[in-house]
């Protein structure tokens, strides 16, 4: 029966009334799901291989000569793919160890530890807009800011944050840390209290130190939440954008300037679409690449 | 037997050892409020400066504490500003795509879930394909779309992209399979539709996977940039978080106490949203990432 009906889809009144139903449900996400989600994809692609300069008019086929540039002569996305990978350098260490060292500290049983939990947590809902300017006074340059003028209080020199070439994307990399480092506060805080106390009481036991503790228990227990929080860092560090976009803008002098800054400035500032729609389907390439490693390293975790 | 203590000697080693303990505990507070309190300052700080006078600020800059107090930088925010109109965008925005994205994927999760029909798992696996898809792959086509339909700079260009949502398909799905199918047979024994099971069986008894995909929609979509940022440039459809660029963070010689008092309008009702629903946000991270 099933064979005959997987050969032939021949299904029954009740099967094909079913089927109907399911099909009917399925259909408002199934026709939004492709015309936002998929088919943009394909007409990325398809843009990027033309001169697509003003909106509608002035379209011309190029294969992949938008791509060519792109690679060999664009020094513009070069530089900004090495903003991005600075950026992701600087800021993923960061929001991993703060990360783990804050879930180390509050995974105790120590009362009235939830308010700390919350604390920590609360700027991640803040919108970027909100952290930029607030961000944008603390460490304004001059006498303005409010770290320099601590510093100044102190005796030290003000520093220029934002504005030194040097010092801009570290100080972009504080105030990511700072605004997001909860999130992965939270997945490592819900690893930790995976692992079986057990483990530590019987280490105890062989006379294990804390170093040891953390080094053999503590490290391989957090073995998921550490590939999952990495693989989300990777993926949002290669998509910054609007945290330098609302403290910087890209500069001093483009010296900030990421990926997608690039690639909004192509096709918004100088309408070049095609040659933005190159730039976002290099991007999701890579950004896809990066996602199936990711699954096919998780079902096969999964699978042990 | 001088090895083995008496049963005072215990007493006082577990007494010892209590109090250690409490010292601990107490080093570990010390610790985390001295950290948390750093924490809080760009926060603190700027709250307090919304709330100052601005020959204040320049006297004093860094006061965490408005003395002396004032309201007139809030007062300018709501009066001449478009603050208030951006924040009533961004509430329409933030709810109808909620509810719209909500319904649409909790009835495509039910079918994925319990219907029948052919080619359900291959159709699934291309959905799952839409979870690895940034957002700055679709935009250029997504933004030509609404160009060419006229419809850039209105609600429905800043709402109906975001309905299909992959993950909260996948998440739903998940959630639902784990629903007994007796309760299922049950109800259509009785005379049930289908559409009757989906909405007085399941979407009741998904109540708590609803509201952590309702809260992290609702400030998703609150906060979002990129798209916003192109689809909306008119600054009667902004929402708040794009309007607010318009006060250029790097202006550093712009007003103060006017400049956060706008920040924290926008940013004080999210907080406060938080802290409302901090247990489902915090324990809906932790399901949805399936750590826990």
């Amino acid at each position: 029966m099933a064979a005959i009906r997987k050969a032939g889809f021949r299904l029954s009144k009740i099967e094909r009334q079913e089927a109907l139903v399911g099909v009917v449900f399925i259909l408002p996400f199934l026709i939004l799901y492709v015309i936002f989600n998929f088919l943009p994809i394909l007409q990325g692609f398809w843009i990027s291989l033309h001169n697509w300069d003003v909106i509608g008019t002035n379209v011309r086929f190029v294969g992949l000569r938008n791509y060519e540039i792109l690679f060999s002569k664009d020094k513009l996305f070069w530089s900004s793919l090495e903003h991005t990978l600075f950026f992701a350098l600087l800021a993923g260490p960061g929001l991993i160890v703060t990360g783990l060292a804050l879930a180390l500290m509050l995974n105790q049983r120590v009362r009235g530890i939830g308010i700390f939990r919350t604390i920590f947590y609360m700027p991640n809902i803040l919108s970027v807009t909100v952290v930029g300017l607030v961000f944008a006074r603390v460490f304004a340059p001059g006498e303005r800011g409010f770290v320099n003028a601590v510093l100044s209080s102190i005796g030290l020199e003000p520093i220029a944050w934002f504005l030194d070439e040097a010092n801009a994307m570290p100080t972009i990399a504080i105030t990511k840390v700072w605004w997001s480092v909860g999130f992965n506060m939270l997945i490592f805080l819900a690893g930790l209290q995976e692992i079986s106390q057990s483990l530590y009481d019987a280490a105890k036991v062989d006379g294990g130190g804390r170093w040891s503790l953390f080094r053999h228990i503590t490290l391989p227990g957090l073995r998921r939440p550490m590939l999952f929080v990495i693989v989300l860092q990777l993926i949002a560090s290669v998509q910054v954008f609007p945290l330098i976009d609302v403290l910087t803008g890209g500069g001093p002098a483009g010296s900030t300037r990421p990926l997608v800054m690039y690639l909004f400035e192509r096709s918004f500032d100088y309408w070049q679409l095609g040659y933005g729609s190159a730039i976002a389907f290099v991007m999701f390439v890579f950004l896809f690449s990066i996602s199936i490693i990711q699954l096919w390293f998780f079902s096969r975790g999964e699978g042990n | 037997m001088e090895s083995v203590p008496s049963i005072n000697q215990l007493g006082a080693q577990q007494a010892e050892r209590e109090k250690q303990q409490t010292r601990r505990n107490l080093a570990i507070t010390a610790a985390m409020s001295l950290f948390a309190f750093i924490w809080l300052i760009p926060i603190a700080w700027t709250l307090s400066l919304s709330f100052r006078p601005e020959d204040s600020i320049t006297a004093n800059l860094t006061l965490l504490l408005p003395v002396p107090f004032t309201a007139e930088n809030y007062d300018f925010v709501f009066s001449s500003s478009r603050i208030p109109r951006w924040f009533l965008n961004s509430l329409i925005v933030a709810s109808l795509r909620t509810f719209l994205q909500l319904m649409v994927c909790s009835l495509a999760a039910y079918s994925f879930a319990r219907v029948r029909f052919p080619f359900r798992q291959t159709v699934f696996y291309f959905v799952l394909i839409g979870l690895m898809v940034p957002g700055q792959a679709t935009f250029i086509p997504v933004y030509l779309l609404f160009s060419n339909l006229k419809l850039l700079n209105s609600f429905p260009a800043l709402i109906v992209p975001g309905i299909a949502s992959p993950f909260a398909v996948f998440l739903l799905v998940q959630f639902f399979k784990g629903i007994p199918i007796e309760l299922e047979e049950a109800a259509r024994l009785d005379g049930a539709s289908r559409i009757g099971v989906y909405w007085r069986i399941f979407l009741p008894l998904s109540t708590p996977v609803l509201t952590a995909l309702a809260i992290f929609t609702f400030l998703g979509t609150w906060n979002e940039y990129l798209w916003p940022l192109v689809a909306a440039t008119d600054p009667e459809v902004m929402t708040i978080t794009i309007g607010l660029t318009n006060l250029t963070a790097t202006t550093y010689t712009a007003n103060y106490g006017e400049t956060m008092a706008a920040a924290w309008t926008a940013g004080l009702p999210i907080v406060g949203f938080f802290f409302v629903f901090q247990k489902r946000i915090i324990s809906g991270i932790q399901i949805s990432s399936g750590i826990k």
